[in-house]
């Protein structure tokens, strides 16, 4: 059979009108997570994806990136009438930021029946929580024999040289660095002041969480402030750390997950959202990667509650971020932190 | 003619004029915390980037990189270039295939693999301290001799493939006709060699200077945190500063200075050439 130019135009229009000629996606039966990759990404897939989308007839496949190209992808996408993800697993900052912006779709329990079983606190208008831990003291307790209390004993001066911080969590280290120095939740002047100082110390900073664990295990740097979650899962790994929870009240990090408004398979994704918050598969991540279920009805085994959680009186200390302020200031401290602190 | 050329345009002129005129006119907007960018038409970005210290020590950085990898690259792919070019053996494809095989490696590949290499724990470093030729770790790592090594090695195929083939294009006659006449090695490459392949080495050394001038995966990865060029600077404005406006400004006096630079150096070089 020999193939005319005019019989592949009228194919291409009869597969064109037939609505087959592309693998288009059919609504409701695959989305598109935009999510970090690592052991997060592999735990919704193993969790989430298979055993609870699949059975549904619902695809998954991930867009892997990191938190900032994420954002920065959904900013971008605003006006477009269609967007390239249907589920945004974003942090607490940016959830509040995209959330002013108008980016999410309101998540409502009618859409995500599991909505009912999230500990109230954590309740948001155009998100899901899915996982939290709380910034910590991460220390080597081979080094640091006197274990440090608060976020305060990293700016002592005997650490000369042996504090380390994460470049890619500034934000929240601006606010730790903020709370040791008695500054306000609101205001972050005292902070900068503190950590100012701190640089003359010779403190460390490296470009990724993973570096930072690698300096914490070659024992170059012996404290830090990161996730209590993250403390778990390198300590479980070999690395010397032990947590200790700040009496200044802990900053609590909330990992969320939202709907854009352009998303072509809504309802696909409200059922993913309300996946998320399925019980075995939150104990799941609390076991790989130490952060704590957000909903009522997730047990975790006692001993890892233990390694992973609050006492009732920390977990009444922390001390939330200013939200507000931080989309206020997002410019300002990054700019801090690039031009005074690391500069 | 003009058909042949007209796709070609079109693609150029939707895939880069296009989004470059949104980037330029985005650079005059005013950024909002709030509502991120604000329409204007104000050159506030551009004056901003010019007078602040920090992104002046950048370009500095930038700039210094940039012409100390072109120089680098240009003194260590000239022998290699030479004697690809003038090798007559049944392995020349296979030498030049092979001076590609780090093309076929992507730049953030690469520099993981230099991160192995050269990191607190990598080769380098647990060979020096099993030896005991030192107790801790060297820094290799994160400093800036690591971003000129790591830089160099992605621009270093382009140098050579540029040389080469305009080297190849110098017949070795002239060579040895004045290797006949007496002149030593060293003035043959002088007197006839490097004027004649001159052109050439300005093309390689102005697409290595523009490739080094936004290295991006190189400095961020080799340089770490502390190590600023610019194009990790235009990308921290966009997705972590969210401010688009001076990022795109920023965007716009990276390629202004690109382009000055190119134009400036091959103007001098050609002049000297054309005496």
């Amino acid at each position: 059979m020999t193939l005319s130019r005019r019989t592949i135009v009228a194919g291409g229009a009869a597969l064109a009108l037939s609505g087959r000629g592309l693998p288009a996606r059919a609504e409701g039966a695959s989305v598109v997570v935009g999510t970090w990759g690592g052991d997060y990404g592999a735990l919704l897939q193993q969790n989430i994806d298979q055993p609870l989308l699949k059975p549904q007839g619902i695809e998954v496949s991930q867009d892997v990136a990191n938190n900032d190209p994420r954002r920065t992808k959904l900013i971008a996408e605003r006006a477009s009438r269609r967007g390239s993800m249907d589920v945004a697993c974003i942090n607490d900052i940016d959830s509040y930021i995209l959330g002013q912006l108008g980016v999410l779709e309101p998540v409502q329990e009618s859409a995500v029946p599991r909505l009912s079983e999230v500990l109230p606190i954590f309740r948001k208008p155009g998100t899901i929580p899915h996982i939290y831990s709380a910034m910590v003291v991460l220390y080597n307790p081979a080094k640091v024999t006197t274990p440090p209390t608060r976020y305060a004993d990293l700016f002592d001066s005997k650490y000369k040289g042996r504090v380390g911080y994460s470049d890619i969590l500034y934000s929240y280290n601006l606010a730790g660095a903020n709370l040791a120095a008695g500054g306000p939740m609101g205001d972050f002047a005292k902070g900068k002041t503190a950590l100012l100082d701190l640089k003359q110390r010779d403190v460390k900073v490296y470009p990724s969480n993973e570096a930072l664990a690698a300096a914490l295990k070659s024992e170059e740097v012996w404290l830090t402030t990161m996730w209590l979650a993250r403390g778990f899962m390198w300590k479980s790994a070999g690395i010397p750390v032990e947590a200790a929870i700040p009496e200044e009240g802990a900053i609590p990090i909330l990992f969320e997950a939202g709907i854009p408004k352009n998303s072509r398979a809504k309802d696909a994704a409200f059922k993913y959202l309300s996946a998320m918050l399925d019980p075995a598969a939150q104990v799941a991540f609390a076991a790989k990667m130490g952060y704590l279920p957000t909903v009522r009805d997730a047990r975790l085994p006692p001993d890892l509650a233990r390694q992973i959680s609050l006492t009732e009186a920390q977990a009444a200390r922390l001390n939330p971020l200013d939200y507000a302020y931080m989309q206020a200031q997002q410019g300002a401290n990054l700019d801090f932190w690039n031009k005074e602190f690391k500069a | 003619m003009a058909a042949f050329v007209l796709p070609a345009v079109l693609v150029v002129a939707a895939l880069l004029v296009g989004p470059m005129l949104l980037l330029a006119r985005i650079s005059l907007n005013r950024y909002s915390a709030t509502d991120l960018m604000v329409e204007a038409l104000s050159p506030q970005n551009y004056l901003a980037a010019v007078a602040d210290p920090y992104y002046r020590g950048v370009m500095g950085t930038t700039l210094a990189v940039a012409l100390l990898c072109t120089g680098l690259t240009l003194a260590l792919g000239f022998p290699a270039a030479y004697r690809l070019a003038r090798m007559e053996s049944r392995w020349k494809s296979l030498v030049t295939v092979m001076t590609l095989i780090p093309l076929l490696v992507g730049n953030v590949v690469r520099a993981a693999g230099w991160m192995g290499l050269i990191g607190n724990d990598g080769l380098i470093n647990a060979g020096l301290q099993a030896t005991g030729l030192v107790s801790g770790p060297v820094r290799l790592i994160y400093t800036p001799g690591a971003v000129v090594v790591g830089t160099m090695a992605v621009v270093l195929p382009y140098m050579i493939l540029t040389l080469a083939s305009v080297i190849e294009s110098i017949p070795r006659s002239l060579e040895e006709a004045a290797a006949n006449l007496g002149a030593p090695a060293l003035t043959v490459f002088r007197r006839v060699v490097w004027p004649l392949a001159l052109p050439g080495t300005v093309a390689g050394c102005v697409l290595v200077f523009i490739l080094c001038m936004n290295t991006y995966a190189t400095a961020v990865l080799l340089g770490g945190p502390q190590f600023k060029m610019m194009a990790p600077a235009v990308y921290d404005q966009f997705s972590k500063g969210m401010n688009w406006p001076f990022g795109a400004a920023l965007a716009f006096i990276l390629l202004g200075a690109t382009l000055a630079l190119t134009v400036l150096g091959t103007a001098l070089l050609g002049r000297r050439y054309a005496r």
